[in-house]
């Protein structure tokens, strides 16, 4: 991600680390390490099992992020945890269980659509009524709607993983007679890691999206609040504190460029592994940490270990029958899987009687009205994916066209595409605010934020990956600027673009929810829309009104995915794709 | 060998009256094998060789227990069997190596799926990678290796299973032809060791001088539906010499017997019926790239060659060229007498021609056969425009062993050529060019 400025700048730092690299002071680095972590997790500990206080006083000192932005992370952490703990199970079982993918498959697709703020009442409802006297029921909350804003996306990716494995490496596994079990281990698992890898660090950055909210939140007369980066925020908000607002941005930037070197650059290069193209590539990612770290003594003892029991004569083992009690086995796997499935259909029925229940509080002029927001709002996610397009493309190609400007640009453009959007909100509506536009034309401006970074990011790999030989071609036939434009960039990007677009849709629906409602210095700022209808209906605790806009969101954004962008995916994986 | 005489216990694996069909959703069942019966006897090396689509994997599958047949049964020793063979291995065309695992790990894995304990995946392994001479490599991925090396990973991990029949599906087509030289002769060597498994191989192949080479007994199929032609018999000494005169004998002899059932010489040619039958004849699919250049192959070697040269002189799978040959003989641009492949006055004239007026002879020639004459009745009918659907629903009303999917694109790219048709691949319609 940011590896080349880290190289660059780590090139740099080498030579002062020179006398520590001999002497092997990375073992101490190491247990340093190890140390602060063990210390970070008692925090936490005391601060989950703590009493229950419903309203944590924010303390605005910049020596209090640190341990605010800490307490957040390590949800973000828990929520992926989760996150890929549902991706297994549920991927897996939508593969394998054709009957069960008929359900799941859609369930996930719905869910997709949910924004985040429809899980929040009742989730924070039952789990406080379930932890009355610790902050257990709190934090669950908050981690669950952060696993909201990444799970779906990486289960969708494992699932298509898991249907695509090639038939020759699946009939290999079966002509030597791998169980489930080796097979997930041996070539599901690892045929899917390249796509969960790249899923995750998006879910990661996607989870950020709303740490304000679920962090502190209000649901009628009550008030939630834990201690963490997104309340802090919250309250500098509140009260209008720019430097505290500036402070915690940047404790997001850190959390996420920290995240991105520490976890995901490492993973990214130990995933390496997994790639599925035979062909060594030229341009191997590099991670500084996995670099250093194998610099370490301890370590090295560690691996050296693993390595010698690998090859050591091992004890001689029970030998195991082959495929003992599989057809059992299989009877109680399919009996459970049926008995999960009956479940599901179960929960899928009450739950949808017990919301037509619920929204027979609507009358049918709130459903007129709640059309009209629909609408209003579909206009301006539409609006703003358009301005987005029509300034990203031309950024993007020309960052993507040029080795020099890709290599400063893409790192960049990658930490503000996993910045979460709403902590840049009050700034921009102070601005707004000081040439006289409203939130009704500026909510445009607000969902722009949060997603033009995805189309230009996607622009940019697009443009990165169009072959040198038709670059060449179009220069050798003396193509004018608007010819390439036409005949090779913007054709030969179309895939990208495409992905970028319904990423940056997606976004701009979620940010509608702030973007439209906003609390800035003691006053609500709003306007008319489905978002405003949403976050308002969530803040009175009007669950019947949260529901139906819910549902009316979901459903606008299934059918203008199945309308709009399925089609242009065809459109860009026949036409437009580079391959073959 | 006289099969009769063969004792029962004799013989490994046998398959009996197996047929083989695939539902194509709507239309009737495509049948792709029909009434097999094949035996793989003791220490017998064994090669399966034939035209395209003439179901040879699919056969090789069936014996592995891979694939259910519809009709038939497997034997194993004597006793009917359903499912995956005990100690089944097969070799696969691309290697299906494990990318992210190391040549050790791809063995041991398998040796692990079988529940042994770890001395003898130790033990086993070793000896695998050692018979194939891969001992330097545990390490490294598959990604590292020529695809020699690779297959030789593949050969290791089939081996080491301990497997009494190895299954080979075109082992050598995916590594270059000076490699294939080594890799064949090593197969040999590990097979001949009688003492020791594999005691026999069943190999899917489509290079003659290999099968010659390699088999004792080569089975010939014909396509669709896939049927054993006729099983010819290796009497060759080992070691084989591929220069010795009876070698090339039995080479030609194989050529024979291909081009008198794929390309025979008495065509019967019926008396043009007053009312046009519903009968059409199957489409080969030809590329008409691969057409046009064997087309001035031809006319470079004097207007006729040797099939078989063809395929030496040009390094094309002998289907592949076979396919070609016969989608030129449909339009009669080429016959074949014996094995000759020669031009008719008419392929004289297209090969000499400029580009336009090649185009107005394919077009006419097209327009003879009765297939696409029934495509473009059909897309008058339609007003110019025909849906896709439409047409693979006619041809598998009229072609019931055919791959409808398959003929459509041969008669897309047909048409295409002939400035016939055009096809609009994201409507899925076809219309007038």
């Amino acid at each position: 991600m940011f590896n080349q400025i880290f190289e660059s700048v780590w090139g740099q730092a080498n030579a002062l680390f020179y006398p520590f690299r001999r002497r092997r002071y990375m073992d101490v680095v190491v247990v340093l390490a190890g140390l602060s972590i063990l210390f970070g997790l008692v925090t936490l500990g005391r601060q989950w099992t703590g009493i229950h206080r419903p309203v944590v006083e924010i303390n605005l000192s910049p020596w209090a992020l640190p341990k605010y932005t800490f307490f957040s992370m390590m949800r973000g952490l828990a929520a992926y945890a989760i996150s890929l703990g549902f991706t297994l199970v549920y991927a897996f079982w939508a593969a394998k269980d054709s009957r069960a993918e008929k359900l799941l498959i859609p369930i996930l697709d719905i869910l997709q659509s949910i924004p985040v703020l429809g899980f929040m009442p009742g989730l924070v409802l039952a789990l406080v009524g379930l932890f009355p006297h610790s902050n257990l029921g709190l934090e669950l909350a908050a981690v669950i709607m952060i696993f909201t804003g990444q799970a779906w996306n990486m289960t969708f990716s494992l699932y298509h993983s898991f249907k695509s494995v090639p038939l020759e490496f699946q009939e290999a596994g079966t002509v030597y007679g791998f169980t489930w079990w080796q097979r997930l281990k041996w070539i599901e698992l690892p045929f899917g890691t390249t796509g969960l890898v790249w899923n995750s660090m998006m879910s990661m950055a996607g989870g950020w999206f709303f740490l304000m909210i679920t962090e502190a939140f209000q649901l009628g007369d009550q008030d939630f609040r834990l201690p963490g980066l997104g309340s802090y925020m919250s309250v500098a908000v509140e009260k209008a504190n720019m430097p505290a607002m500036l402070w915690a941005i940047l404790a997001m930037v850190t959390m996420i460029v920290f995240l991105d070197q520490v976890l995901w650059r490492p993973i990214v290069v130990l995933a390496q592994r997994f790639r599925i193209e035979d062909t060594s590539q030229g341009d191997a990612p590099r991670s500084w940490l996995l670099r250093l770290l194998r610099r370490s003594r301890l370590i090295r003892l560690w691996e050296a270990r693993r390595v010698h029991r690998k090859h050591a004569p091992p004890p001689a083992a029970p030998k195991k029958k082959a495929a003992s009690g599989g057809l059992k086995g299989q009877a109680l796997f399919r009996w459970l899987a049926n008995l999960a499935l009956a479940a599901l259909a179960g929960v899928i029925v009450w739950g949808a009687v017990a919301l037509v229940l619920f929204l027979g509080a609507i009358t049918r002029g709130t459903w007129f009205t709640l059309a009209k927001a629909g609408g209003l709002t579909l206009s301006r996610v539409l609006i703003s994916t358009v301005i987005g397009t029509l300034w990203a493309v031309p950024a993007g190609l020309a960052i993507g066209l040029s080795d020099r400007l890709s290599r400063i640009f893409q790192p960049v453009v990658q930490v503000a595409a996993s910045f979460p959007a709403p902590m840049l909100f009050p700034m921009v509506i102070l601005v707004l605010a000081k040439f006289g536009i409203g939130l009704n034309y500026g909510c445009i401006l607000l969902m722009l934020l949060g997603t033009q970074w995805y189309i230009l990011f996607n622009v940019i790999a697009g443009a990165m990956a169009i072959p040198g030989d038709m670059k060449e071609a179009a220069t050798s036939f003396h193509f004018s600027r608007w010819q390439r434009l036409k005949v090779l960039y913007l054709p030969a990007s179309f895939p990208y673009l495409v992905t970028g677009w319904v990423t940056a849709a997606g976004g701009a629906w979620n940010a509608s929810i702030v973007a439209e409602y906003y609390n800035l210095n003691g006053a609500t700022l709003q306007t008319f829309g489905l978002g405003a209808t949403i976050s308002k209906a969530a803040y009175d605790r009007n669950l019947p009104m949260l529901a139906a806009s819910c549902l009316l969101m979901s459903t606008i954004v299934v059918i203008f995915n199945r309308l709009v962008w399925k089609r242009c995916y065809k459109l860009a994986f026949t036409r437009y794709s580079l391959d073959k | 060998m006289d099969v009769k005489t063969a004792k029962a216990d004799n013989i490994i694996l046998e398959l009996k009256g197996v047929q083989k069909s695939y539902d194509r959703g709507t239309g009737k069942p495509l049948r792709v094998l029909e009434d097999i019966n094949l035996a793989i006897k003791r220490n017998e090396f064994v090669c399966l060789i034939g035209p395209s689509g003439c179901g040879k994997s699919t056969i090789m599958r069936i014996f592995a227990g891979l694939i259910a047949p519809t009709k038939g049964q497997v034997f194993f020793h004597g006793k009917a069997t359903e499912g995956l063979l005990d100690n089944v291995a097969i070799v696969f065309q691309a290697f299906a190596l494990y990318p992210w695992m190391t040549v050790e790990a791809n063995v041991e894995n398998v040796l692990k799926a079988k529940g042994l304990d770890r001395n003898d995946i130790k033990e086993r392994t070793n000896h695998a990678i050692q018979m194939v001479g891969l001992e330097g490599f545990e390490e490294a991925y598959p990604r590292e290796l020529s695809g020699g090396m690779k297959q030789r990973v593949g050969m290791a991990r089939a081996l080491s299973v301990d497997p009494e029949v190895l299954f080979m599906d075109e082992p050598f087509s995916s590594v270059d032809a000076l490699t294939a030289e080594g890799l064949r002769a090593e197969v040999l060597d590990i097979w001949d060791d009688t003492g020791r498994n594999p005691s026999s191989v069943l190999m899917v192949s489509h290079d003659i001088p290999e099968v010659v080479f390699m088999a004792d007994r080569i089975v010939v199929l014909s396509a669709n539906p896939g049927r054993i032609r006729t099983i010819v018999e290796n009497p060759l000494p080992r070691p084989r010499d591929p220069r010795s005169p009876e070698f090339l004998r039995l080479v030609d002899e194989l050529h024979d017997i291909i081009t008198s059932t794929e390309l025979p010489d008495i065509q019967v040619t019926t008396v043009e019926p007053s009312v046009e039958s519903d009968i059409v004849e199957p489409l080969p699919n030809g590329q008409y790239a691969d057409m046009l250049g064997l087309l001035e192959l031809l006319e470079a070697r004097g207007g006729a060659s040797d099939l078989f040269q063809v395929v030496a002189h040009t390094h094309v799978a002998f289907e592949k060229v076979l396919t070609t040959v016969k989608g030129l003989e449909m339009l009669e641009l080429v016959e074949t007498p014996k094995r000759m492949v020669q031009l008719t006055p008419l392929g004289l004239e297209f090969v000499q021609a400029g580009m336009d007026d090649r185009k107005v002879i394919w077009r006419k020639q097209l327009l003879e056969l009765k297939l696409f004459r029934v495509v473009k009745q059909l897309l008058d009918l339609r007003e110019g425009e025909l849906s896709r659907e439409e047409v693979i629903q006619e041809i598998s009303g009229r072609l019931p062993m055919e791959d409808p999917e398959l003929t459509f694109e041969t008669i897309v790219a047909w048409g295409r050529f002939g400035e016939l048709f055009a096809y609009h691949k994201h409507r899925g319609v076809l219309t007038f060019e």
